[in-house]
This record gives structure tokens, C-alpha cells and sequence, in this order.
């Protein structure tokens, strides 16, 4: 069953300056920003709009200089860095422009790596859940693969699936089709779509790329630090 | 084993062998030495040690039975054997001195131990006569074996020192002190060949009739005699190694340090250098949630079985390599003791805790941010 009114991520007033004084830079100036789960929010804008920075506070990798942010309910604004690190663990799923996959382990190991005692509900083991997984994105031909053997739209669905198997609310995804072409640029999107809102979970999606506008709910500019709704 | 650990540390198999490698070059120089002292410290003490004597006797001065730096008045042996708890009595004439072979340039020259005794009480003459005969007659020498081995010293050949010389008549056992060897001749040989004093000695030997009593009577004797020694035998032989490997052992225990210091900066390099490249991953674990605390556990526990694996390599090259050493070289004598390895385990342990000290500060700093640039 879909909860499409469950908060998943909500940013009141968020900014971001790094550095101090005359050098300061702000990437963020009161960003608020809420989603929801089963909702894809695309964020677009030029390069150093702050597109990175809003993802990674919205991630518990950075806090904010000012604002607040919660994840899934809870303020994470003033955690600690192993709080910070198990919000990332139990609540956030990633999805890296360059894949991020480790090169040394298998699709299936990449995958079963980060699912945890509490993804696995203790009722299938991690690696079996991995595989269910692949298999559900089509890669279960790919399981025992290392990435250096895939191509990279197979590539970025293993990042897919191990941001779905860490049963994570909040997919938070940068510039996930930057490299793929557009035929694999589309399937990943699609499928990220479809597993969104078949889920539950609350999506956003970081791009230059003007062809994620038909899989968002919403779209969002971010320019000079500053967001707004895009028409 | 953490499966990041294992992958990582196994999928770069020459990073692995060079780090395996070095580590296992530094436990086999450190086994090797170890084993050389452990070896040499035997054979260095062992004659002295298995003379069957209850006490050696000495003048105060005298260190230990290789400098042989004692004088004593031949008298001694009288008053030595009116002791009530004495059985044995046994005069020796101990010198250190080079001599060659007759058929050799006269520069040729190798050391010998010579040790004059007394044959018809035996104790402190050769321990084993392995070939030829014994006692030696006027003007004879027993060599050890191990002089003939290395010098091709041969029975039948004459030693030669200045206008005097001694015919070998046999071989012994027991009497290889690695840098000289012992020859047996009788007292008066000795005297004669060494122009001594007939009235001097350098040790004497005894044994107890109750040699449970050695301390007790040490002592009591050592107050009835001012400016004599008596020594337990195997506190002589203690002296004796201490005298020969004493300058050794700071050399040994620096080229050991040396051979830590190797196998540290391989392994840590390796390790150091494999965190640098894959510092992105590591990012990409933390970004997942990943602590910390369990980052340093992957690299730790990389380290640890490079570390195993480098000691078991190292360990089996010492135990295997070591024998076949001495069979080629007869100075290189080994001893490998258990005790050594279990310690020497214990040091490679050290290593590879040192080896994970750097790449873990290393990735306590990688911020996991850097994994979304580029």
C-alpha cells in the first residue's frame, strides 16, 4: 500500500556558505524543500548552482550553516557523525553520476554490502535479497559480474538496485543518466520511476539532463543557490 | 574476514605479493639472525658446558675459558684435592693461538683453542674422539672435527707455531667454538710447546662428591683460597658466550631492527598506497553509512592477513632455507627454536598493526562528499 502523504525530507531555510569572511562562498541561501513518499522531484540548474551541496545535506554527508533538516521525521540537523552515518545507512539510498561501484566486488556482493540486519527484515539473507533485487532490474545474468565487465547502463542499474535493497525512504540521485546514453538514459529513469512510486519512496533526482522532466512530480530550480518551482 | 578486505587485499595480486614479499623477506633475515645467535650461542658455550665438571676453578682476573686469563699455581691441585668434598682434580693448560700446517705458507694460519689436560684423569680433554687415538702421546694433538672440515687439517698432518709443531693423531667432537676449535694435547706437550711456567696452570676442573653442595662449596672454598675463582659450570660457559658474542649481539640486534624496519615500509607502502587508491571507495562507504570504525577494521584486517601471510612465507624460508646454509658454510650454524618463531610472530603482529597505522589516519580524513565530483 502507497502512503503518498508520508514525509520522507523536509529542508526549512537551509543555506550553505563555505569558507569564512571575505572568502566565504554560500552554495545554499533558505532553500525549503519537502518530499514526500511515491514522488520523484527533479532539481535542475547550471553548474554550480549548489545542485551537489542540496544533495548532500539532504543526505546527512553535510550540514547545513543554517536551517534544519529532517529525514524521514527526524532532525538531523545538529547529529553527531555516527548518527549522521547510521540516517545515511538505515534511510538514504544513493545514486552516483559515475556509478560508485566497488571494483573489487561482484554485482551481487556490491549489492548485499549495504543491506543491513534491518533491510533484511531477518527474513532472507542479504545476498539472496541481492539477488532479488538484480533480478528484478533485469541483471540477474550480471550477478557474479565485476563492474569493469559491465557496460554502464548495467552499471548504473546495480547502483539502482543497491539503493532499493537497503530498503532506504530517500533515493537521492546525481545526474543518474549524465553517463548513459538515451536509450539507457530512459530505462534507468523509467525504472527508478516505477520503483518510486511502487514503493514508496521519496526520489530526488539532481540533472542537467531536460529528459527527466517526464518521469518527475515536480521540478525545481536551483540557480545562484537559490530554488524555485520551474514552470 | 570483512568481504571489502578480502576483495580489496586479493584482487591486486602484485601489490599483494610485494607487500606478502616484504614482510617475508624481514621475517626470514630476522629468523635467520636469530637462529644464527640461537646457533652460535650453543656451540660457542657447549664445551664448557659439557666438560663434567662440577666447578672450574680460575684466578680472580679470568673472565671466561676462550681469553683464558688465569694463572694459577700448579700447588693448587694438592691443596684442591685435600677439600674433603672433592673427588676429581684436573689441571688444564688452556691458549688461544694461530698456528698452520706444515705444507701451507706460514701466514696461512687458522686459530686453535689448545687445551692441555691430563690424560690419566681425562676431564677437560676431548669430549668425543670421533677417530684416531687417544690420549695423545708427547708432541700429538687431538683437533676437532671441525678443524678438519674447514681447514683440511687431516690426521697425520703436523701444526706448526714458530720452530715447534704437533702431530694430529685424532679427531674430536664438542670443541667448536665457530671462529676456533679445540686441540688436545697432554699437560706437558703444553707446557713444552707454549714454553710455560712447569709450575703454572691456567684452570683446573673438579668434580664433587655431592654435586648438589656446588654452591655450598664455591663459597667455602672461595673463603679458604682468596684470589680464586670457582664457577658452576654453566656460569663459565654463560661468560664464555657472553665474552665471544657480546660484541656480536648489538650488530645482530641492529641488522634485526633493520630487517623490522624493512618489512614495516614495504607493508606499510603497500597498504598505504592501496588506501590512497582506493580512497574513493572508502568515501563511497561512508556516503553508504558506513562508520569509521569499521573502514579501519578493512584496512586492519588487511594488514593482519599480509602480515600472516608474510610470516608464514618468511617462517617456512628460515626453517627450510636455514639447514641447507650450514651445509654449505660450516660458520653458519643455526638453531631455530619455537620460542624465536612464536616471538618473531609476535613482531610481525607489531608490523602489521604499525603497517594499518597511516592508511587508517588516512581514512579518517577522506571526506565521503568527494564521491559526487565527477
Amino acid at each position: 500500500m502507497s502512503e503518498p502523504q508520508r514525509s520522507i525530507l523536509k529542508l526549512e531555510g537551509v543555506s550553505k556558505t563555505y569558507g569564512s569572511g571575505e572568502l566565504s562562498v554560500t552554495a545554499l541561501e533558505n532553500v525549503t524543500l519537502s518530499v514526500n513518499g511515491g514522488e520523484i522531484v527533479a532539481i535542475m540548474g547550471p553548474s554550480g548552482s549548489g545542485k551537489t551541496t542540496l544533495l548532500t545535506i539532504a543526505g546527512a554527508l553535510l550540514r547545513p550553516t543554517v536551517g534544519s533538516v529532517e529525514v524521514c521525521g527526524i532532525d538531523i540537523t545538529k547529529m553527531g557523525e555516527s548518527k549522521l552515518a547510521a540516517i545515511r545507512r538505515d534511510k538514504v539510498g544513493f545514486v552516483y553520476q559515475s556509478f560508485n561501484l566497488l571494483a573489487a566486488l561482484t554485482a551481487v556482493e556490491n549489492v548485499s554490502l549495504v543491506i543491513h540486519k534491518r533491510a533484511s527484515n531477518g527474513r532472507t539473507p542479504p545476498t539472496d535479497r541481492a539477488l532479488e533485487w538484480l533480478d528484478t532490474l533485469g541483471l540477474s545474468h550480471r550477478a557474479n559480474s565485476l563492474p569493469k565487465k559491465m557496460s554502464d547502463g548495467e552499471k548504473q542499474r546495480v547502483a539502482i538496485a543497491r539503493a532499493l535493497a537497503k530498503d532506504a525512504d530517500l533515493i537521492l540521485a546525481d545526474e543518474p543518466t549524465a553517463n548513459l546514453d538515451s536509450k539507457r538514459g530512459h530505462e534507468v529513469m523509467q525504472l527508478l520511476h516505477q520503483k518510486a512510486i511502487e514503493l514508496n519512496k521519496g526520489v530526488i533526482v539532481v540533472s542537467h539532463d531536460a529528459r527527466i522532466r517526464q518521469f518527475a512530480s515536480r521540478i525545481l530550480w536551483l540557480e545562484d543557490g537559490t530554488i524555485r518551482e520551474h514552470e | 574476514m570483512l568481504l571489502v578486505a578480502r576483495k580489496n587485499l586479493f584482487a591486486e595480486k602484485t601489490r599483494l605479493a610485494i607487500s606478502v614479499g616484504g614482510i617475508a623477506l624481514s621475517v626470514f633475515l630476522i629468523g635467520v639472525l636469530l637462529s644464527l645467535f640461537r646457533g652460535w650461542s650453543e656451540q660457542v658455550g657447549s664445551f664448557v658446558e659439557d666438560v663434567p665438571a662440577d666447578l672450574w676453578v680460575a684466578s680472580d682476573r679470568a673472565t671466561d675459558f676462550a681469553a683464558a686469563g688465569s694463572l694459577l699455581p700448579a700447588f693448587l691441585e694438592g691443596a684442591l684435592e685435600r677439600v674433603p668434598e672433592t673427588d676429581i682434580v684436573s689441571p688444564l693448560i688452556v691458549r688461544p693461538l694461530e698456528m698452520s700446517k706444515s705444507t701451507d705458507d706460514r701466514d696461512d694460519t687458522f686459530d686453535v683453542q689448545l687445551v692441555g689436560y691430563d690424560p690419566k684423569k681425562a676431564l677437560g680433554g676431548p669430549l668425543r674422539v670421533v677417530e684416531g687415538k687417544s690420549p695423545p702421546g708427547p708432541g700429538e694433538i687431538i683437533i676437532d672435527k671441525a678443524m678438519h672440515d674447514r681447514f683440511d687439517v687431516d690426521i697425520g698432518d703436523r701444526l706448526v707455531r714458530g720452530n715447534k709443531s704437533l702431530t694430529v693423531v685424532g679427531y674430536s667432537e664438542g670443541g667448536d667454538f665457530i671462529y676456533t676449535q679445540v686441540g688436545h694435547v697432554t699437560l706437558d706437550t703444553a707446557s713444552d710447546f707454549l714454553e710455560f711456567d712447569q709450575q703454572l696452570r691456567t684452570f683446573f676442573v673438579l668434580t664433587l662428591k655431592d654435586p648438589s653442595q656446588v654452591d655450598l662449596v664455591a663459597k667455602r672454598m672461595a673463603l679458604l683460597l682468596p684470589g680464586v675463582k670457582f664457577i658452576p659450570g654453566d656460569e663459565f660457559a654463560d661468560d664464555t658466550r657472553d665474552r665471544i658474542l657480546g660484541n656480536v649481539l648489538p650488530i645482530l640486534i641492529v641488522v634485526m631492527a633493520l630487517a623490522f624496519i624493512v618489512g614495516l615500509s614495504v607493508a606499510g607502502l603497500t597498504i598505504y598506497t592501496a588506501t590512497v587508491e582506493k580512497s574513493r571507495e572508502y568515501g563511497i562507504l561512508k556516503a553508504e553509512g558506513f562508520t569509521n570504525p569499521f573502514l579501519y577494521r578493512v584496512v586492519f584486517e588487511q594488514s593482519i592477513v599480509t602480515g600472516a601471510l608474510g610470516f608464514l612465507v618468511g617462517a617456512a624460508l628460515t626453517v627450510l632455507v636455514a639447514p641447507f646454509a650450514q651445509n654449505a658454510v660450516p660458520q653458519f650454524v643455526v638453531f631455530v627454536r619455537w620460542q624465536d618463531i612464536v616471538g618473531i610472530a609476535g613482531a610481525t603482529l607489531l608490523m602489521s598493526i604499525f603497517a594499518a597505522y597511516i592508511p587508517i589516519r588516512r581514512l579518517a580524513s577522506i571526506d565521503p562528499v568527494t564521491v559526487f565530483k565527477g
